[in-house]
């Protein structure tokens, strides 16, 4: 978890943003970008919500989007990762009303989308800091998980390909696995996928000899 | 009469043609009646409406009917237990095509006009075309991933057999749904009331079909809240349906629905005209400029239909939604839906305990009046 972190920082340094800020309030976004002159965020476009606001993600490419949480294009931006193409992207959301604070504690575990409270310029990048590093873990944790659920169907798959050697050819735990490896090794195959056909050749043996 | 535990709510809606029965239950004084000072919270995204719903900010919504579903399975959103006591709704959407569609589906069928409700497979020829001469695919938009908008879009399609490999699909908010299809950012779209009436009003598009031609009387707005928040306040939740319930019963008459029309185009609520809010109140699908409208009596249906009263929460209905969500391969391969999922979050044990209370009160009411 440690170098996990520290990944995570020297990345921060060395990645340049491009930041999609949209925002009716025209003052307020300027001083959102003076605030984060110098830093390795740059504000690509400010736009406010309109029927171009698509192909601008379309041609801008933010790394990340940043909008008020009360406005209409929420659920277009997020689906965005969702439903189409897109590569996902965090969408940082900010609230000028006070009580939506609390929403924070529901989005926190959100897929891609996180509640910043007020955007206050002195605030912003801390802000983006923490959001990006959020995101990031959240899709390796992802990542992670999908990864070990794949790894132990592949466990499963391989257990039960060497029982049913066993049962079959009445071999030894060692000898069906020994097998299978060879099986493995002449095909150029991976261990799962031999398993998998041993699996469900046997089964298809199996249901023509109930018939017999 | 009962007692509510919480006497003041936050009660958030979107601002469309299917909110009348929250909107009606308040201008009418039925919250008050039952003794609740309820504020309806106009919200601008779905998304928004929800998170604000689960982090307790709203304290009851008006929501698409798979919303309830979404939120306990966790899709889209950390899980949290919402369920609904109350269909508010039946119907009320219909797919729009942009103008420039409709022209392409006459040249490349070679027709003169289209058959309404238009069957899908008009659009094959448009489709094979574009794809021959590399122009774009077409676009689709629907209001958010977990609504009926999307897999009634999606039946319509595959009835023709088009799938997510010859068009694009996405998500674009209600209000901006007309100005999308005038600058063709969209060749068509699957949108609740009033939006496909202002589309057709000016001259933008052609509403090709309604939604009640594709399913019937299904379930489309439902009120959505917290178990947590019923367990707190069971008299309150009680009171909130017998309200929204008596607004339903009330919209049933077809004259109140255009006085129901009225209260909506207001700022505060739709912000819209009245000749794009009353038709589909009135049982009325405007087509297109050019040409005659469409009786559907059932676009918006609120109360009553063919089948009986709508607004008890069926677990069939809830079962099949789920049904049309994995469908739409929303629901991952490896989530196991536990058996009696339903059960858990459309409560038809709620809404029979507010039947008896109104019920009481009309019997009441009966003897202090004789």
């Amino acid at each position: 978890m440690a170098t996990l972190v520290n990944n995570y920082s020297s990345q921060l340094k060395v990645d340049p943003l491009n930041i999609l800020l949209i925002d009716e309030n025209v003052q307020r976004a300027h001083s959102i970008t003076a605030a984060l002159d110098q830093s390795r965020y740059t504000i690509s476009h400010i736009a406010s919500s309109d029927t171009g606001l698509l192909k601008q993600v379309d041609q801008f490419q933010p790394d990340i989007i940043v909008i008020d949480i009360e406005s209409p294009d929420r659920d277009m931006l997020e689906s965005l990762s969702t439903i189409s193409n897109y590569n996902p992207k965090p969408v940082v959301m900010f609230s000028s009303q006070q009580d939506t604070e609390m929403i924070n504690l529901s989005v926190q575990s959100g897929v891609s989308a996180y509640v910043v409270g007020d955007i206050d310029p002195k605030r912003v990048k801390p802000i983006l800091d923490a959001a990006v590093a959020r995101f990031r873990q959240f899709h390796q944790l992802k990542d992670e998980l999908t990864e070990t659920k794949h790894q132990l169907g592949c466990r499963i798959s391989i257990d039960h390909a060497k029982r049913l050697l066993m049962k079959s050819r009445g071999l030894s735990e060692d000898e069906a696995f020994h097998t299978m490896r060879k099986t493995a090794m002449d095909a150029g195959q991976k261990l799962e996928d031999v398993a998998k056909t041993i699996i469900s050749m046997l089964r298809t043996l199996d249901k023509g000899s109930d018939h017999d | 009469m009962i007692e509510p535990e919480q006497t003041n709510l936050n009660l958030g809606f979107i601002p469309l043609t299917d909110s009348a029965p929250l909107i009606v239950a308040k201008e009418l004084g039925f919250f008050s009646q039952w003794g609740l000072d309820v504020q309806l919270q106009k919200q601008n995204s779905w998304a928004t409406l929800r998170d604000k719903l689960h982090a307790g900010v709203l304290d009851a919504a008006q929501m698409l009917a798979p919303m309830p579903i979404a939120s306990t399975l966790g899709l889209g959103v950390a899980p949290a237990k919402v369920i609904t006591p109350l269909v508010l709704s039946l119907n009320g959407n219909a797919i729009t095509l942009s103008e420039s569609l409709h022209q392409e589906i006459l040249t490349a069928n070679n027709i003169g006009n289209v058959t309404l409700p238009m069957a899908a497979y008009l659009l094959q020829n448009v489709i094979a075309k574009r794809k021959s001469s590399g122009l774009p695919r077409l676009k689709f938009a629907t209001v958010f991933p977990y609504s009926c908008h999307n897999y009634q879009l999606l039946d319509w399609l595959l009835s023709a057999n088009i799938t997510a490999q010859d068009v694009d699909f996405l998500i674009v908010p209600p209000v901006n749904m007309v100005a999308f299809l005038q600058n063709g950012e969209i060749d068509g779209c699957c949108v609740g009331g009033p939006w496909n009436a202002k589309a057709v009003r000016g001259g933008i598009g052609i509403t090709v079909l309604t939604s009640f031609d594709i399913w019937q009387d299904s379930p489309e707005k439902v009120l959505g809240l917290l178990q947590s928040w019923y367990q707190k306040n069971p008299n309150t939740v009680l009171a909130l349906c017998a309200a929204l319930k008596q607004a339903c019963a009330w919209l049933e008459n077809v004259p109140n629905r255009f006085e129901a029309a009225r209260m909506l185009c207001r700022e505060e609520y739709l912000n819209a005209e009245l000749d794009v809010i009353a038709p589909s109140l009135l049982g009325s699908c405007l087509t297109h400029i050019n040409m005659p409208p469409r009786s559907i009596a059932s676009y918006n249906q609120f109360s009553v239909s063919n089948s009986g009263s709508i607004n008890q929460p069926e677990l069939i209905r809830g079962e099949w939604l789920i049904k049309q969500m994995s469908n739409a391969g929303q629901i991952p391969l490896d989530m196991t839906i536990p058996i009696d999922l339903i059960g858990t979050i459309f409560r038809p044990d709620i809404y029979q305990k507010m039947r008896l209370l109104l019920a009481d009160q009309s019997v009441q009411s009966y003897y202090h009046s004789g």
